[in-house]
């Protein structure tokens, strides 16, 4: 994972001309969202599609190329262009692994339009999906998960 | 919408403009792919009007049925205000969108859209260039599923890199971005 990164870290580096350093170095703490669940409102509010509850969905969403965000604790919302161990800047597929991980990133942030972007050079620390929002709203939406894994599930007991 | 959930989206997008961050890494070079008509297309394809662009692909059953109707609507908000911007969607998946299936979906997505399609190489030198990435997930019964980056992008009328715009904004919001940039262009 280190190598991956290092890897990355190069080769934004090599594609960052010099008049266009600009931007702000930050460490943030946050979890990885899905942007389009969240701010849409489609799958219910924003406290049910974070953390668990919404993991299987998210995934799905960064595989079809959904935007994948950074909640940070103060509530603000990082678009992540690009994260550490993905060869482009627009997309990839590292998001599918770490969707609803909660991170510590560190990365250059960029404002543009009102909004916030986000380049992640380091994942500092990951502490895995610590928000365990099923206990509140079960699966959203329920149908992310197949009720042939469900009914194996209940089965195994 | 949910009033909580609309005041999220407010507060994602609704902060102070003015002194945006130049991006870290440069946007666009030169390509050469074919459009829906058949006809070869480079870069200069994109010069003489701006344009909003966006890599993804027509059997795609998931970002791009929003983005592109976002698009669709911003270019249609940009013509009320009375600012011509072209469309354009680059496949992803040249094995479906051929030149042929390009030009039956087209119109369906925007009477002006300019539909590039391309062999693999010459479409990964465009994502190269866009860097944009595609990522083969997985395949259904209708074909192949992609993971792709997804952001649109506004290009002036020489084609240059403008701004990128989340398509998970609203096309109201994508057009007021746009003006604002294209307005100072």
């Amino acid at each position: 994972m280190m190598r991956l990164l290092a890897v990355a870290t190069l080769a934004l580096c090599a594609a960052m001309p010099a008049h266009a350093a600009e931007g702000k170095r930050i460490e943030i703490k946050g979890e990885l969202i899905d942007t389009w669940c969240y701010f849409s409102g489609v799958m219910g509010g924003p406290e049910s599609v974070v953390g668990t509850a919404h993991h299987t969905c998210a995934m799905w969403c960064a595989a079809g190329g959904i935007p994948v965000g950074l909640l940070a604790e103060d509530g603000e919302v990082y678009m992540v262009l690009k994260l550490a161990g993905d060869d482009e800047s627009n997309g990839g597929d590292t998001f599918l692994t770490m969707n609803n991980d909660t991170i510590v990133a560190e990365g250059m942030h960029y404002a543009r339009d009102g909004i916030n972007y986000l380049v992640v050079s380091e994942v500092i620390a990951n502490e895995g999906i610590p928000n365990h929002t099923h206990e509140d709203f079960g699966v959203t939406p329920g149908n992310t998960i197949p009720d042939s894994v469900v009914d194996k599930v209940l089965e195994d007991g | 919408m949910r009033p909580a959930v609309a005041a999220l989206v407010v507060a994602l997008v609704a902060s102070p403009v003015g002194a945006e961050s130049p991006l870290p890494f440069d946007i666009g070079g030169p390509f050469t792919l074919v459009d829906q008509g058949g006809e070869e297309r480079t870069e200069a394809a994109l010069v003489g009007t701006p344009s909003l662009l966006f890599f993804g692909y027509a059997q795609c059953q998931s970002i791009c049925t929003v983005a592109l109707p976002r698009m669709a609507e911003t270019v249609d908000l940009l013509d009320e205000a009375g600012l011509k911007v072209r469309p354009v969607l680059v496949t992803i998946d040249p094995a479906r969108d051929t030149p042929a299936s390009l030009k039956d979906a087209a119109p369906g997505i925007h009477p002006r859209l300019l539909a590039l399609t391309g062999s693999e190489a010459a479409l990964s030198a465009a994502r190269r260039a866009y860097r944009v990435e595609r990522e083969k997930i997985g395949e259904d019964i209708q074909g192949p599923i992609f993971s792709h980056g997804s952001f649109v992008y506004l290009l002036d009328d020489a084609g240059q890199f403008l701004t990128l715009l989340p398509p998970i904004l609203g096309s109201e919001r994508m057009a007021e971005i746009a003006l604002k940039y294209l307005k100072k262009s």
